[in-house]
Formats: C-alpha cells, sequence, structure tokens
C-alpha cells in the first residue's frame, strides 16, 4: 500500500503541472495584477467564507490550491463553475459581469500558478542567507542547481512549479500530507553484511532504488536485502514553524519562489 | 574485505562517463544515441543470439506517463536506463524497469517529439522541445543547469538526442518546414553556454547565399537528427533538411546550400570542411536526416575512409570522408522516377515531370523518402549495413501562394498512396543487396534497428512487432507483438552479466531477455520507525 502511495505520488506533481499549464487561459485578466487586485476584493467579499481567505479551504468549500494539484480546472472551466455554479452543492451561480468574473478567475490562478509567477514579499537574498545558514539548514538536504544535498527533493525548480502556499505548507508543516514518500528516509542491511543509508526514490516488493547519504544511486533487489528500516514521518524537520523567525520564514519564501528553471520567462510576464 | 568490497562498490557507482568510455562503443552500457559515435548501433554482446534468440521473453514494461508517439532510443549507464519523452526524462532501473527519477518540464512553449539524452561525467541531458539545454543529475535527478540556446520565437525548435563529444555537447535545430535558419552548435557540457552555432544556410553575402533567392533568412536547413563523429579526424558528421516553403522551388532559385546535405564540421570550431549535397534545390521534402555512417571499408578496388548514406531521395551514397569526395551512388529502392541516376561528381541525372506543379505530379520516392530518421545498424562481424527502406510514391503539388515563414506554410504538399517497408542489407564494398526482409503494414513506421556480435538484427517492423533476425540471412529468428506504431530503434545492454535488447513503442518501453525461471522473492525484515 505504502508502494502504491509512492508511485502516485512520484507521478502527481508532473500530471499536475501538466493540468494546470495547458490550461492557461489567453485571457488578458490572466496574470494581470490590476485585475488580479480586483479578483482579491470580490474573493474576499464572496468566497472566502467557504474556501478561506487564502483558498484554503473552509467547512463549506474546498481547497483551491491544493485542489488544483490533483483535480486541475482549466482557467475556462473555473469561468463556468463561477457562473454557473456546481449543481447539487453549496457552490451558487452568480451574476457577476464578464470581466469580474474573469478578474476572479484570474485571482484563483494566482493562488495555484507557481510562485515565480506572482508577486511574493520578502527579500530574496536574506532568505538565500537563510537557506544555505545553519539555523534552517535547508542546504543540507536539498540542491539547488547542483550545490546542496541529495537526501530532500530537489529545489531547483520549486517556485516554477509550485504555488506559494504549498510551498509555505511543506515548509512548515512537513508531515501534513504524503508528500515525502519518494523521498523515503531508509536504511538497508544487506544479505552481504553491508549497511545503506539514505532515501528510497522508489521501492517495491520486489526491488528498491536507494540514493545513499552521498548522493550515490544503489539499485538493488529485494532477494538481497536482509531487513529494511523505514522513517515512520518525514525525514524533514517538523519545528521551522518555531525555529525561524516571521521575516526569516518570508524572506526564505522569497527566495524559494524565485527558484525556477525558466525564470527569465516567469519574471515579470506572470503566466 | 568487507571494507574494501564496500569501497568498491562506491567507487564503481559513483564513476563518471569519460570521451574514452563513449567513444570505445557499447558494451555493457549504451552511452550515446547510435551508440558510438560512428553510428554502427552495433553492440559486441553476444548472449543473445542466433542460436538463443528462441528463448526471448519480456522482461519488464515502462509506461511513460502521458506519451502517445515515442521517438526516443534509451541510453544505459550502471544500469540506470535513461528515456525521453516530449519536454520529460524518466531514469528507470534497467532490470526492473522500476521508476528512480523523472523529470518534466511542463510550460514548455511546443509539445514536439523527443529522440534522446546524452549523458556524460554525473550529468544527463536533454532538450526541451522549445531550445532548453536541462543537464540533471544522474543518480537522483536533481537539476544542475537549464539553459536556452535558441528562441523558438524564430521558428527553432528541438527534438534530436544530444551528442556529447570531448565535453562538447552537440546538437541542431528542427523547424526546417515552417520556415528558419537551420544551425549545428556546440554547448558547453559544464554550463550549457555557447561555445560554437554554425548555420546551415549562409547569410546574404556569403558564400553560398548566391544559390538562393530572397530568402536565405528563413530557408530550412534544420538539423534535427543527431550525427556522427570521428575522433581521428575531430570531425562531426551532421546531416541537413530541405529548403523552405519545402514544394515551392520557384521563389527560391538555385542549389539552395547546405539544404540536403552532409556538412563536415571541425568539432572544436564547428569550421566546416567540406559538405556534400545529396539533392540540390529539394521540391519533395527529402531531408538528409538518415544516418552518416563511417566505416573503414574498401570501395572501387581502394581501402577508404568512408561515409555511407542512404537517402530519402531514393540512392545509396559512399563518399570519402577525409576529403568529401564521392564515390559512389547506387539505387536504395526499386522505384525511383525523378533522376535516371547520379553522374560521377555525385549530382542527381534529373527526368522530367517530377517537380510538384498546381495539377499534381506522381513521383517516387514518396515525400517520406526511401528511408528516413529510423536507426540503420552496421555490424562489422557480417559486413553488412542494415537500413528500413520504403517502396512508396506520391502526388507532388506545388501552391501559388507567397511564402509565409512560421504559418505553417510549405508551399504545397505531397500524398503517401500505399507502399511497403522492405529492410534491406546492404554490402559498403558494392552497394548492392545482400538479402532483404519485406514487412507487411502500412508504411507509418518510424522503428529502426540494432545489430550484434550474437549474429542478431533487432528491428521493429511496420506492423508493431519487436523482431529478431539472423543478421547473416535476414532469416527471422524470433517475434513479439507490441501492438502500437513503432517510432524509435532499440538498443541493447547488459547488467549483471544478464543482457537486454531495449525499445521504446508509442507508449513505452519494452526490455527484453533470455528465460529464465522465476526465483521467489522473500521479504526482508522490515520495520517503520
Amino acid at each position: 500500500m505504502r508502494a502504491l502511495a509512492l508511485l502516485a505520488l512520484l507521478t502527481l506533481p508532473l500530471l499536475a503541472q501538466h493540468g494546470r499549464y495547458l490550461s492557461d487561459s489567453n485571457n488578458p485578466a490572466i496574470g494581470d495584477p490590476v485585475a488580479i487586485a480586483a479578483g482579491t476584493k470580490l474573493f474576499m467579499g464572496s468566497c472566502a467564507g467557504c474556501h478561506g481567505p487564502d483558498g484554503g479551504g473552509g467547512a463549506r468549500g474546498p481547497n483551491l490550491v491544493r485542489r488544483s494539484l490533483w483535480h486541475p480546472l482549466s482557467d475556462d472551466a473555473i469561468f463556468q463553475v463561477v457562473r454557473k455554479g456546481v449543481p447539487g452543492t453549496d457552490m451558487p451561480p452568480t451574476k457577476l459581469a464578464d470581466d469580474q468574473t474573469w478578474n476572479l478567475v484570474a485571482f484563483i490562478h494566482s493562488l495555484t500558478g507557481p510562485a515565480s509567477s506572482n508577486p511574493v514579499p520578502g527579500d530574496p537574498a536574506a532568505g538565500k542567507a537563510v537557506f544555505w545558514g545553519a539555523k534552517a539548514g535547508c542546504g543540507n538536504c536539498h540542491a539547488i542547481r547542483g550545490q546542496g544535498g541529495s537526501m530532500g527533493p530537489d529545489l531547483s525548480n520549486v517556485g516554477g512549479s509550485r504555488p506559494l502556499a504549498v510551498i509555505r505548507e511543506g515548509i512548515v508543516e512537513p508531515a501534513k500530507d504524503l508528500y515525502y514518500l519518494g523521498n523515503e528516509a531508509a536504511t538497508v542491511v544487506l544479505k552481504n553484511g553491508q549497511t545503506l543509508r539514505g532515501v528510497a526514490k522508489n521501492r517495491s516488493n520486489y526491488s528498491i532504488q536507494l540514493v545513499d547519504t552521498t548522493g550515490i544511486l544503489h539499485l538493488l533487489q529485494m532477494n538481497d536485502v536482509k531487513s529494511l528500516t523505514l522513517s515512520a514521518s518525514t525525514p524533514m524537520p517538523t519545528d521551522f514553524a518555531t525555529r525561524l523567525s516571521k521575516v526569516e520564514l518570508r524572506d526564505l519564501l522569497a527566495y524559494l519562489a524565485a527558484q525556477d528553471t525558466r525564470a527569465a520567462e516567469s519574471k515579470g510576464s506572470p503566466q | 574485505m568487507k571494507l574494501l568490497l564496500s569501497l568498491f562498490l562506491t567507487l564503481a557507482a559513483s564513476a563518471q562517463v569519460r570521451h574514452e568510455d563513449v567513444a570505445k562503443g557499447p558494451g555493457t552500457d549504451w552511452l550515446t544515441y547510435a551508440g558510438s559515435y560512428n553510428g554502427w548501433r552495433y553492440s559486441p554482446l553476444s548472449q543473445i543470439n542466433a542460436a538463443t534468440a528462441k528463448n526471448i521473453v519480456p522482461k519488464w514494461v515502462y509506461h511513460v506517463p502521458g506519451a502517445r508517439g515515442l521517438r526516443s532510443s534509451p541510453l544505459v549507464y550502471q544500469g540506470v536506463l535513461y528515456i525521453t519523452s516530449g519536454n520529460s526524462i524518466h531514469a528507470v532501473d534497467a532490470r526492473s524497469g522500476r521508476l528512480v527519477w523523472q523529470y518534466a518540464d511542463p510550460r514548455a512553449k511546443e509539445a514536439g517529439p523527443n529522440r534522446g539524452a546524452a549523458i556524460w561525467a554525473d550529468k544527463v541531458y536533454f532538450t526541451t522541445s522549445d531550445n532548453y539545454l536541462t543537464a540533471l543529475n544522474r543518480h537522483t535527478g536533481a537539476v544542475i543547469f537549464s539553459k536556452k540556446f535558441a528562441d523558438v520565437e524564430k521558428g527553432t525548435t528541438s527534438t534530436s538526442a544530444p551528442v556529447i563529444a570531448k565535453g562538447k555537447v552537440i546538437g541542431g535545430s528542427a523547424g526546417g518546414d515552417g520556415g528558419m535558419r537551420g544551425f549545428v552548435m556546440a554547448l558547453s557540457a559544464d554550463t550549457g553556454a555557447e561555445l560554437w552555432k554554425a548555420y546551415t544556410v549562409p547569410a546574404k553575402g556569403e558564400k553560398g547565399a548566391e544559390t538562393w533567392g530572397n530568402l536565405l533568412e528563413w530557408g530550412g536547413g534544420a538539423a534535427w537528427l543527431s550525427g556522427t563523429y570521428d575522433p581521428e579526424l575531430n570531425t562531426l558528421f551532421w546531416t541537413t533538411g530541405n529548403p523552405w516553403p519545402d514544394y515551392n522551388g520557384s521563389v527560391r532559385m538555385g542549389d539552395n546550400l547546405y539544404t540536403c546535405s552532409l556538412l563536415a564540421l571541425d568539432l572544436d570550431t564547428g569550421k566546416m570542411k567540406w559538405y556534400f549535397q545529396f539533392t540540390p534545390h529539394d521540391t519533395h521534402d527529402w531531408d538528409a536526416q538518415s544516418w552518416p555512417i563511417l566505416v573503414d571499408t574498401e570501395i572501387n578496388g581502394r581501402p577508404r575512409k568512408a561515409v555511407l548514406h542512404a537517402n530519402r531521395n531514393g540512392f545509396f551514397y559512399a563518399l570519402d570522408r577525409v576529403t568529401g569526395e564521392f564515390l559512389r551512388a547506387t539505387q536504395l529502392i526499386d522505384k525511383i522516377t525523378w533522376a535516371k541516376g547520379i553522374d560521377d561528381k555525385g549530382r542527381p541525372l534529373m527526368l522530367p515531370n517530377s517537380e510538384p506543379t498546381p495539377q499534381g505530379n506522381w513521383v517516387c520516392p514518396s515525400v517520406k523518402g526511401a528511408t528516413n530518421w529510423m536507426g540503420q545498424s552496421y555490424n562489422p562481424g557480417t559486413g553488412l549495413l542494415y537500413v528500413l527502406t520504403l517502396e512508396q510514391c506520391g502526388m507532388y503539388y506545388r501552391s501559388s501562394q507567397e511564402p509565409q515563414p512560421m504559418k505553417n506554410f510549405s508551399g504545397g504538399g505531397a500524398t503517401e498512396e500505399g507502399g511497403q517497408v522492405i529492410l534491406r542489407a546492404l554490402d559498403p564494398k558494392t552497394g548492392k543487396r545482400v538479402w532483404e526482409y519485406p514487412m507487411t503494414g502500412l508504411g507509418r513506421m518510424w522503428t529502426g534497428t540494432v545489430s550484434t556480435a550474437g549474429n542478431v538484427l533487432f528491428s521493429g517492423d511496420d506492423d508493431g512487432h519487436f523482431v529478431a533476425l539472423d543478421a547473416k540471412t535476414g532469416k527471422n529468428l524470433w517475434h513479439f507483438n507490441i501492438g502500437e506504431t513503432l517510432g524509435a530503434s532499440p538498443i541493447t545492454y547488459s547488467v549483471d552479466g544478464k543482457q537486454y535488447v531495449a525499445i521504446a513503442s508509442a507508449s513505452a518501453v519494452y526490455s527484453f531477455g533470455l528465460f529464465e525461471p522465476a526465483v521467489g522473492v522473500e521479504a526482508p525484515v522490515i520495520q517503520i520507525k
């Protein structure tokens, strides 16, 4: 079961990204800061009550940020949902004009768009120091463009592939969901006596693909494995909400939001 | 002893791919698109041979997420198989097909196919369809760099597998059917920075510009397939595509250099050493994209450093690869209607009524060509070159519309009617056929071949089968119905002393090996803490 979940989670971010980017609308409101600001006002007035002020979900409305990762809707589909509601649910139809509806769609899109394509508060240079400094120690496990550790997910494109809310959640509540699976901390004792420590990139009853603490990949057959110890939770420290100050966290997020393999294109032209 | 053993394992596992490793050609690994710099798609592995081929069974399948028409030929290094799809790359355990990591760039502005990856030091490389060279850590898939090398806005896209020689990543431009200016380039394997760019169509005022009209800057000549490399001559052999607009030659009178040509380029500088144009002033979309195979052999009674080239225009050429001298051309296919032969300088002897016209002209070969980019194999054991050929004709039409660059405009059109794919074994010494293997199907495949020291030739067929033939005789030894149109070329590799043969179908990678009785897997002690 864990193996199944692992595979599902490995493939999930890819599918999610495909869904989002291929579904972008050409409507000029998408990515337009003025439209997004107007949409923010509408959202706070009419939508936040159910969907939460940051779109993170509430008692009556689903999480619009995370939902986009597993059930991506095109901008045009969101437009239709806002316009017509979802029959049989609490989501009502609206009577907004086309341009107002598009402003709202632009805001919802910005919530779920890559962090690098939206304005982010904070100082990326200060955040860089936090990332590579001893207090946070992010670089011990995570790499950016070939620098850093290999135990945690590569963050070279984290700003280009994840909404800000999802990056924030990954830092302050890393154990909240199963994102760490696929980077499962594992210790393997082989029948030949050798012990390997690292992360299981993938695992089944028959084989395990393990990157050790020095960043070397080992392809192992289960018949060669004597025992396997897996971490029950994420290897990521869970105390960053208290370990870092609010300013440090904000700056760290600004630095991560800027990590984008297509930074030159993302900057200044949000979509 | 334990310490020594673990030290050895670590050293072996952290080995880096060096120039010498690629240059020596395939063994247990398969390190470059065609297997070796000379383009042979030949492996010295022989566990699967003409006698044991009857025991070939599928070992695993990896379904590439979202893939619908894979064109990619895998690489294998130290037990990991790397396969690309459009804007994504996947690393899988070459023994089990289990995913190790994958990387996708869904924001790419084009969604074209991709033909494969390259590997160098501890990095694997692939290009996005909108011209980013992306380098990833081969163990983890972590991004080392992703650097743009050309503007998709100028009609250039990228589909070919890079070839890396002496730390230079060699690639080229696709997109020649829509109007663009083709090039071959070298990028640094360490940083992705451009080292040189050699345009395949001259600029105004340059030598060769007189062979064009006014459409120079959109002239095409795409370099959309990997080429070959001779380390001794330090020369790259790269083919170029058709001139643009494809079917209307009246707006670009002249030979249209250096389209439909083979270019010999210096690896260090990109400087052209020589060129040979197979189809001057092409109007049939007969790109020169098929393999320039480097073979030292006797031709016309003299030992030669030759480059062999089965061209889309229907002829099989042999050139001297040191000088570019034309040595010989023979008929690759039976039915050629546009030229009655090739003269002693290498120029086609044209026949009338073969140009595209508003009413159309019936011409053989068809627009797809007598062969195409599918992987060919040269086997030094049999001394034969294996080429998938297509006997097909079609109507060619010309439009009188004004050329419109980057508007999907080709100046006319062409049909492909009927036809048959025939796998042919050619003797490089004479250019003549030694045997042939006709296939059933609709002439829709783009698959290729690999051959081995075990005297086995593997090939996709036109019917969705993967087949093994006796490399000496062409006799069928084994077949397996994959059941999808095949568009990629096979490779072979070995892990733990066991030989595998892998090929991508439209949507998945299949790996085959010899039958072995199953061994039950005992679960280890698993603790979750």
